[in-house]
């Protein structure tokens, strides 16, 4: 009971290490539901590929990750600033469990596909 | 681990804050200017993760901060957006954690500092939730005061937009309006639990400020006074009616009266005196006393009938009809008025007479003015003057007093609403007046032609013209009107009807409009004439006709009963039914009296009533001196004794009359009835004849009525009245009158069939009158003139 108690609160407060990911932005996503699984399209424009992480765990996809801004030209400046950097983080929850689930990701025109194979094609 | 190596630390340009301080987790625009700070930013959006460090001031007021002029904990953060404004940059920063400031690695163009993350001890205890807890119910309760019970975030919604103790604190931090100080102090905290005791700490004087302040807003609320109360509601009324498009009531007003103003054709002056007036009333507040006193003032001149009138209808035949219509009778009032009317229509300019008349009570005085205006075709207005006491009535209060109104002429000719109405003045002769001024004299002007184009009544203050209105007056008498006012007037005499004259009346008028009055059809009733003349003569007696016409209602009222309850066949009334309508003769025909002794005689007298049969009688006081009178004379009908008995002393030898009745006998006339004042000169003639009979013993002819003043030399002057007293003779079964001759031109005014019943005795000379009424006394003075 007592550890029931403590194990409710710690899931009240993240770890340290994630203090800063809870001010990460989030990516949006398409969900696909495909004939032997699922496609996940993370909307990553001028996200590196070698930046991203990710993590499928329960019935849960996690993309985490950093976009990093580059300079496009010597000599320019902001006008204006609407694209988020830094820190994103986005758990897509599916219904059903991934834990044995092959994972694929190819990136097309900025967009992050992630192919989850649950079953074989039929 | 020294600094420079330690991975965790980084150098990062900083954005000094001033006045705030921003926490991890939260969003917070920012407006750029500083160049410093500029620079700063400009460095950042270059970088490829957009990180700075957000550390609050210590002072304010410093532009140029270094180092050590920030506190020593900041906030790394990352720009979200930016925009440029004019001058400078708009942020959009969140923070992402809190971070130790270690040292400055450059001040130029901008502060760049070295910070390494200073994470919170692992210290989830029950102390924490505990804590946690408590903030979220302070935090309910400080959202409830400060919103008014009506929280827009509930505590549900504020524990979803903090799942973590930490991130409850900086959020209430955020939201709490405290120093600098306090929310750097937030931010430095060590642990959580430390944290939570602070926002907690925090909380609980908001709380506290909050309910303090709730109070006083409550009790402030209740001390106000109705008066503000008032003050407020209208105010907010007046907001709705704006809104509304609506203006206020008394705005309104005051446009209507422009609007009207401008409309309406008023005389110069006037119209510049109600402007001057109308300023006055548009820089008034509407609650000012006077406001209410403009506006009925201006409501009045603009109501004035200034220029407005009707036109004459000019038709002498179609004006001698309407009156002939209404009236029987009164030619010479008749004519008058159509002798007027013939001179409007020649001269349209002309100036209306001021007509008065005078006669006893109902003869039809006031309802000849009705006709009058109806031949005319002008508008009738009546106002009575009787009991009148007051000048101002008549003339209105000048605007100063409180309640001023105008006087009864102008408010008259406003409800008229023309300016040449036919105006009745009712009851002239019964004008009072006292210490508050003479009505009377305030008449003078109104009926003077030659000044009543200007008159200025007191409240108006504006001249009016009254000379086109046709003022008509009524009285019963003369002797009470001023001279000057009668002097102003034109007399016109309505004497009493005749017996004739009132069956015409009644025939014509009265049982017509009678009948209509019962609901009775002149085919259910009939009332033959002999029962009209029974009724005039049993049951009334007046000049008038109005106790006639009461007579006849009470009589078709009776009749109209008897219909009610169910008689189909119609009703002849017969002078023998009279007893049964009217109960018994209430008037007994004045008998004359059959035989007179020697010494009383029969005179006339006339009252505002009409004419009256008057005995003198005459007795001799044996053994006494003087002359004894009685029967409340007045001074002038006492003198008329004292001459008539010296007038038949003086004749005594020529009447045949024996001196020592003189000298050993004074004489008591007496003239019935004893309580009823009497006085004039006309009852002189039957004085002479009752001393006359007296003194020769010879009485006087019971048939023969007389009137006339007379003189010491004998002579025998006119009178007025003579109609009257010739027809209270005649009610009075008298068929022989001795009138002076110089009353010969009244008898003409007699209906035809009384002068065709009575015989008339001229007389010039006391002798004319005595040897009429005497029969043996004509061959004494025969004799003596012989001898």
């Amino acid at each position: 009971m007592a550890r029931d108690l403590i194990r409710l609160m710690q899931s009240f407060f993240p770890a340290p290490s994630e203090a800063s990911r809870l001010a990460a932005w989030q990516p949006a996503v398409d969900v696909y539901r495909t004939p032997t699984g699922w496609l996940l399209k993370f909307d990553l424009a001028g996200v590196r590929p070698e930046d991203v992480t990710l993590e499928a765990r329960g019935n849960c996809v996690t993309v985490r990750g950093v976009r990093r801004d580059w300079v496009v030209e010597e000599g320019h400046s902001y006008y204006r600033m609407e694209i988020s950097y830094n820190n994103f983080e986005r758990a897509v929850e599916l219904p059903c469990c991934l834990d044995l689930a092959s994972l694929t990701t190819d990136s097309r025109h900025g967009m992050l596909l992630v192919h989850l194979r649950t079953e074989a094609p039929r | 681990m020294t600094p420079d190596t330690d991975p965790a630390v980084v150098t990062l340009p900083v954005l000094p804050l001033k006045n705030t301080v921003l926490f991890p987790h939260l969003f917070m625009p920012l407006s750029v200017g500083r160049p410093a700070t500029l620079a700063a930013v400009e460095a950042v959006l270059a970088t490829e993760d957009k990180n700075l460090v957000v550390v609050a001031q210590k002072d304010a007021a410093n532009d140029q901060p270094g180092v050590d002029d920030l506190y020593a904990v900041g906030t790394r953060a990352v720009v979200k957006k930016m925009a440029r404004g004019d001058g400078g940059v708009e942020l959009l920063v969140q923070g992402v954690e809190r971070v130790a400031l270690l040292g400055a690695e450059q001040t130029e163009p901008f502060l760049r500092v070295r910070v390494r993350p200073l994470p919170f001890p692992d210290d989830t205890s029950p102390e924490v939730e505990a804590l946690y807890r408590s903030v979220l119910e302070l935090a309910a309760r400080a959202l409830e005061l400060s919103q008014g019970g009506e929280a827009r975030i509930n505590v549900a919604q504020l524990a979803a937009q903090a799942p973590d103790p930490l991130r409850l604190a900086y959020l209430i931090g955020s939201m709490l309006s405290i120093e600098v100080a306090k929310e750097q102090a937030l931010l430095e905290a060590q642990t959580r639990a430390e944290a939570l005791r602070l926002i907690h700490g925090y909380l609980s004087h908001e709380v506290q400020v909050l309910g303090l302040r709730q109070q006083i807003n409550s009790q402030a609320q209740t001390e106000m006074s109705k008066q503000q109360r008032d003050y407020f509601l209208r105010q907010q009324l007046q907001a709705i009616q704006e809104e509304l498009g609506e203006a206020t009531p008394e705005k309104a007003e005051v446009e209507e009266l422009r609007r009207r103003l401008k409309e309406i054709d008023l005389p110069d002056e006037v119209r510049k005196e109600a402007e001057r007036e109308l300023k006055r009333l548009e820089r008034l507040p509407p609650i000012a006393p006077d406001f209410q006193v403009i506006r009925t003032y201006l409501d009045l001149v603009l109501e004035l009938p200034w220029k407005k009138r009707t036109e004459d209808v000019i038709d002498l035949k179609a004006a001698r009809q309407v009156l002939d219509e209404d009236h029987y009778g009164l030619d010479e009032i008749k004519e008058r008025i159509l002798e007027h009317l013939a001179v409007l229509k020649l001269n349209p300019g002309a100036k209306a007479p001021i007509l008065c008349l005078v006669g006893p009570p109902g003869v039809g005085k006031t309802s000849l003015g009705q006709s009058v205006a109806r031949a005319l075709g002008r508008k009738f207005e009546r106002l009575s003057l009787g009991g009148l006491h007051d000048e101002s009535e008549l003339r209105g209060h000048r605007r100063t007093y409180i309640g001023a109104m105008p006087g009864r002429l102008i408010q008259a000719i406003r409800r008229a609403g023309v300016n040449n109405p036919v105006l009745m003045l009712d009851e002239v002769d019964k004008l009072g007046h006292d210490f508050r001024g003479d009505p009377a004299a305030a008449l003078l002007e109104v009926l003077d032609p030659a000044q009543n184009n200007t008159f200025r009544d007191n409240y108006l203050d504006l001249p009016f013209d009254l000379s086109k209105v046709l003022f008509l007056t009524t009285a019963n008498a003369l002797d009470t009107i001023p001279r000057p006012l009668l002097d102003r007037m034109e007399l016109l005499r309505l004497s009493g009807y005749a017996e004739e004259e009132k069956m015409q009346i009644a025939r014509r008028y009265l049982v017509p409009r009678q009948l209509k009055e019962a609901g009775v059809t002149p085919e259910q009733l009939n009332v033959p004439d002999e029962t009209i003349r029974r009724v005039v003569a049993r049951y009334t007696r007046e000049a008038g006709v109005r106790e006639l016409e009461r007579n006849l209602g009470r009589i078709a009222r009776k009749v109209a009963r008897r219909f009610a309850e169910g008689q189909s066949e119609a009703v002849t009334v017969g002078p023998e039914d009279l007893s049964d309508l009217l109960g018994s003769e209430r008037f007994r025909q004045e008998a004359a009296r059959k035989d007179l002794q020697p010494g009383v005689s029969t005179g006339l007298a006339w009252t505002e009533a009409g004419g009256e049969v008057l005995y003198v009688e005459a007795s001799l006081l044996p053994d006494a001196k003087g002359l004894r009178l009685t029967g409340q004379l007045g001074a002038v009908m006492r003198e008329s004794a004292k001459a008539a008995r010296t007038y038949v002393w003086s004749h005594a030898e020529q009447f045949g009359i024996d001196s020592d009745l003189f000298r050993h006998a004074g004489v008591h006339v007496h003239v019935p009835a004893g309580a009823v004042p009497k006085d004039g000169p006309s009852a002189g003639v039957a004085m002479v004849t009752a001393l006359a009979s007296l003194y020769t013993n010879l009485p006087a002819r019971s048939d023969t009525a007389m009137t006339g003043e007379i003189t010491l030399s004998g002579l025998v002057f006119p009178v007025g009245g003579v109609k009257e007293k010739v027809l209270a003779a005649r009610r009075a079964g008298l068929r022989r009158v001795i009138v002076p001759r110089d009353n010969e031109r009244d008898l003409r005014e007699l209906p035809e069939q009384v002068r065709r019943e009575m015989e008339f005795v001229l007389a010039e000379r006391i002798e004319d009158a005595l040897t009429a009424v005497i029969p043996g006394l004509s061959q004494r003075l025969h004799l003596t003139t012989v001898a």
